[in-house]
């Protein structure tokens, strides 16, 4: 990896920073926090393909490295499924203190 | 983590590259739903709790977090920087990259501090001085979550600070030389921490802002 | 430069610093056995203690509360310091770096940090479970284990939290050691089965373990600085850490059950004298069993208060996950058929292991099903049907292992009459305890409970006889396993006629395993005419 390629992933990155925070501003309802992991997921790529080098690693430490995260997805996705279908109404919390 | 010659169970010295590589990979994937429990509680609670969770996020100082989030970043851009040049042979620069990643390291870790500082005189501390008439319960939750997040990545950004400080020290001092794999590891453990603050960055400052 | 040819791991140093500063695999693997043992016999005694008390209906050993920490003890010792390190640690140590034809596991230091981390996090949670115990449960349910629960809670949750890392560094050094240093000619389809389930278990302590971790984490948060996470009273949900807990828990069954599953795949084939059926099904439902065993940890909470969806969804992919186990079960039988078959120990250890893993799981499916769950939730049933798994297919596994290996690890042969005589014993003792405990649970009793009505005295008599015997049948291979180091004669590189590398260096093995790396020329557990093939080309 050349110098250039860091400060060009930098700057990259940087863009990215100034465009999450300014869009967290915008009114976009349910959208912001999609576009705000969205941005999260591009900036963890670049630092992920870049500057820790899976983009020329075999395929092994690439398959390890994707593993963590899916594997936190299926806790995210299956835990969030129980949370989308509670039904139990709570009541709430200033209440029950 | 010296960098002695061969270890014996080893035929080679890639084969011993890649295995500490793997190794490496396989250690951060465990990081990754350590922090990733905590992380898919918070989501959870913020679909179950909905808009007075989110609103809570509010409470945060954006603009410290977003300063951090560049600080942190520019420090992983210098640690790619002090690992290309180690491993390109040069003995002085990778130094004085890796001084300057500990050194941004540190000013994220004074800034956090200062962070807590405010968050302290707004009465915001679960457990030690927490407001609940004027926050509220789910706020509450929220900063405990907050809290938790930020101290263990703090936690790690220390031990990854100490760890870079050796490094460096190591490589002034010649013996820590280019052909191992000490430098590439510190480097891979270093952006990792900067990973898991990009993804605590949105959920914890940017939710809330415009409601 | 050759060693001389009386020189093994055993004697090769002496003096305690040479095992407590030993970086040689085999030589951890006898600290582990050491530390197994110990607590093995600790939750042994809670469990002696549990089944006295249970003979009479009212209380007949002590108060209610001791009562609940005693079989809290039981849980916690067996769960986290015995069944989850006990194969992988042990024997997984041990043999898995020899079946590869490695001199070592990749990070040797890393390994003896392990044990370390294990030994650290068995004591401290042993004294707080003596210095007055806790009342929770293994399972730490919240609300209870923050703001009702007595005792040293906050230390034996450290004290766990502790060997989480022996967990994952242990898995971390087993994944990259089969990646990275299998000899020359040994490809993953000549791996022996124990190195696949050994390393499907690795995936579960790397990527489970650490959820584990935060959850035991933000329950010291909670119980120290009494700040909202789970608890109600403070706004929090319960359930989410039911989940949390079984995200982790759930998967340590197939880490505990896993690896006893590689060991009857290795001693299936050698005492059959006929390649394991179906390798590659076996291999692959490995793979299956870890990853699907993610997917399921809801059934633990149909009754908890999770959503209907949820949980239909969580008893769907239970039913998957018993296919992988199922074919295995078809498999090991299947290697049977007109095999020339020896009633050897480990043979019939294994013989147990199959019966009783299948009861075990075939009560599981009735488990996966709502509508039955629902009735037997929180009963006697649920007890059985665990203990089916853990300690008839876990436990079995772990003494099959043991009379296999025994050989290779000392260099000694027990004698055989006894150790047959031992796996008859525990295999009778274990039906006789449990099987009762399902007709207990399907008439309703609950678990946790000290106190009884009359009309179920009939069947914990039983159950507590039943113990009594199984007591004996693991008490006995201590006797005779002590006899074989003193007098035992000495056993050849391969007593059984088994085929894998671990078996082609001498027993008890050199310090650096094999004189020279062996080269592998073909699959494992193949015979001809009931001779066996060596893996090892050229030994």
């Amino acid at each position: 990896m050349s110098a250039a390629t860091i400060w060009k992933c930098w700057f990259a990155l940087m863009l990215l920073l100034a465009a999450t925070t300014a869009s967290a501003f915008v009114p976009l309802g349910s959208a912001n926090i999609v576009i705000s992991l969205a941005i999260a997921v591009a900036k963890a790529l670049i630092v992920l393909l870049f500057f820790m080098e899976l983009r020329g690693s075999r395929a092994l430490v690439r398959a390890f490295a994707a593993a963590g995260f899916f594997w936190l997805l299926i806790m995210i996705v299956l835990t969030g499924a129980d949370y989308w279908h509670r039904t139990d109404a709570l009541a709430p919390i200033d209440q029950v203190r | 983590m010296s960098e002695r010659a061969i270890g014996f169970q080893y035929a080679t010295v890639a084969q011993q590259r890649e295995a500490s590589t793997l190794g490496m990979w396989a250690f951060l994937a465990t990081e990754v739903l350590f922090f990733g429990a905590l992380i898919a509680a918070y989501l959870n609670y913020r679909i179950w709790l909905g808009d007075e969770f989110i609103a809570a996020a509010s409470l945060t100082k954006v603009a410290l977090g977003t300063a951090n989030t560049a600080v942190l970043l520019t420090s992983s851009a210098c640690m790619a920087m002090a690992v290309m040049t180690f491993e390109a042979g040069s003995k002085r620069a990778p130094v004085l990259w890796l001084t300057a990643t500990a050194l941004l390291g540190l000013a994220f870790v004074v800034i956090k501090a200062s962070e807590w500082w405010l968050d302290y005189q707004e009465h915001l501390i679960p457990a030690l001085n927490f407001d609940l008439a004027r926050h509220g319960g789910v706020a509450e939750i929220f900063f405990v979550f907050y809290f938790c997040a930020t101290g263990l990545h703090a936690l790690h950004l220390l031990i990854g600070i100490s760890i870079v400080a050796w490094l460096a020290t190591a490589i002034g001092r010649g013996r820590i030389v280019p052909g191992g794999s000490t430098t590439r590891l510190v480097g891979l453990y270093w952006h990792f921490v900067d990973v898991v603050w990009i993804f605590l960055f949105p959920l914890i400052y940017l939710a809330g802002r415009n409601g | 430069m050759h060693a001389p040819h009386d020189e093994t791991y055993l004697n090769a140093r002496v003096g305690i610093r040479s095992w407590l500063l030993t970086t040689d695999h085999k030589r951890i693997a006898l600290l582990y056995f050491a530390g197994i043992t110990f607590f093995f016999f600790i939750g042994g005694i809670a469990a002696t203690l549990i089944r006295l008390e249970l003979i009479t209906p009212g209380p007949t050993l002590g108060s209610p509360d001791f009562y609940n920490r005693l079989f809290t003890m039981h849980g916690i010792v067996m769960v986290w310091f015995f069944l989850i390190p006990s194969i992988p640690t042990t024997m997984g140590n041990f043999i898995l770096p020899m079946m590869i034809g490695a001199r070592d596991l990749a990070f040797p230091r890393l390994n003896l940090l392990s044990w370390y981390f294990y030994i650290a996090g068995g004591l401290i949670t042993i004294a707080a479970l003596l210095l007055g115990g806790i009342d929770t449960g293994w399972t730490f349910y919240e609300p209870y284990s923050t703001f009702y629960a007595t005792g040293y809670l906050i230390l034996a949750v450290f004290g766990i939290f502790v060997s989480g890392f022996s967990s994952i560094l242990t898995g971390l050094n087993f994944i990259v050691t089969v990646h990275k240093l299998r000899a020359p000619g040994m490809t993953w389809y000549r791996l022996p089965v124990f190195v696949w389930s050994t390393y499907a278990t690795s995936l579960i302590l790397i990527l489970a373990t650490p959820v584990l971790a935060m959850t035991l984490l933000m329950l010291l948060a909670e119980r120290v600085l009494h700040v909202g996470l789970f608890s109600p009273q403070l706004g929090g949900d319960p359930i989410l850490f039911q989940h949390m807990f079984w995200f982790y828990s759930h998967p340590a069954v197939y880490i505990m059950i896993l690896p006893s599953m590689g060991v009857i795949s290795e001693i299936v084939p050698v005492f059959a004298r006929k390649p394991l059926f179906g390798y590659k099904f076996v291999v692959w439902c490995s793979i299956a069993i870890a990853a699907i065993g993610f997917l399921v940890w809801g059934h633990h909470m149909f009754v908890a208060g999770q959503s209907l969806y949820a949980s239909l969804a969580f008893s769907f992919l239970s039913y998957l996950v018993a296919v992988p186990s199922a074919i295995k079960v078809f498999n090991w039988t299947a290697t049977l058929h007109e095999g020339w078959i020896r009633f050897d120990a480990p043979m019939l250890y294994a013989f147990g292991f199959i019966g009783l893993f299948t009861i075990g799981g075939l009560t599981g499916l009735f488990l996966a099903a709502l509508p039955i769950d629902v009735h037997v939730t929180d009963t006697y049933f649920i007890v059985a049907h665990f203990h089916y798994i853990m300690v008839g297919g876990a436990v079995m596994g772990f003494f099959a292992g043991l009379h296999y290996w025994w050989p290779k690890i000392t260099g000694r042969l027990y004698p055989d009459y006894w150790a047959r005589f031992a796996a008859i014993l525990a295999f009778f003792g274990f039906n006789l305890t449990f099987f009762p405990q399902f007709i207990l649970g399907y008439l309703g009793m609950p678990r946790r409970y000290q106190s009884y009505p009359p009309e179920f005295q009939i069947w914990h008599v039983l159950s507590s006889a039943g113990a009594s015997i199984l007591a004996f049948g693991y008490a006995l291979p201590l006797f005779y396993f002590a006899w074989s180091i003193l007098r035992g004669s000495r056993a050849s590189a391969n007593p059984w006629g088994a085929t894998g590398l671990e078996w082609s260096t001498r027993s008890p093995p050199p310090p650096e395993n094999f004189a020279a790396t062996p080269t592998v020329v073909r699959a494992p557990y193949q015979y001809d005419q009931g001779k066996p093939c060596m893996q090892a080309g050229d030994v």
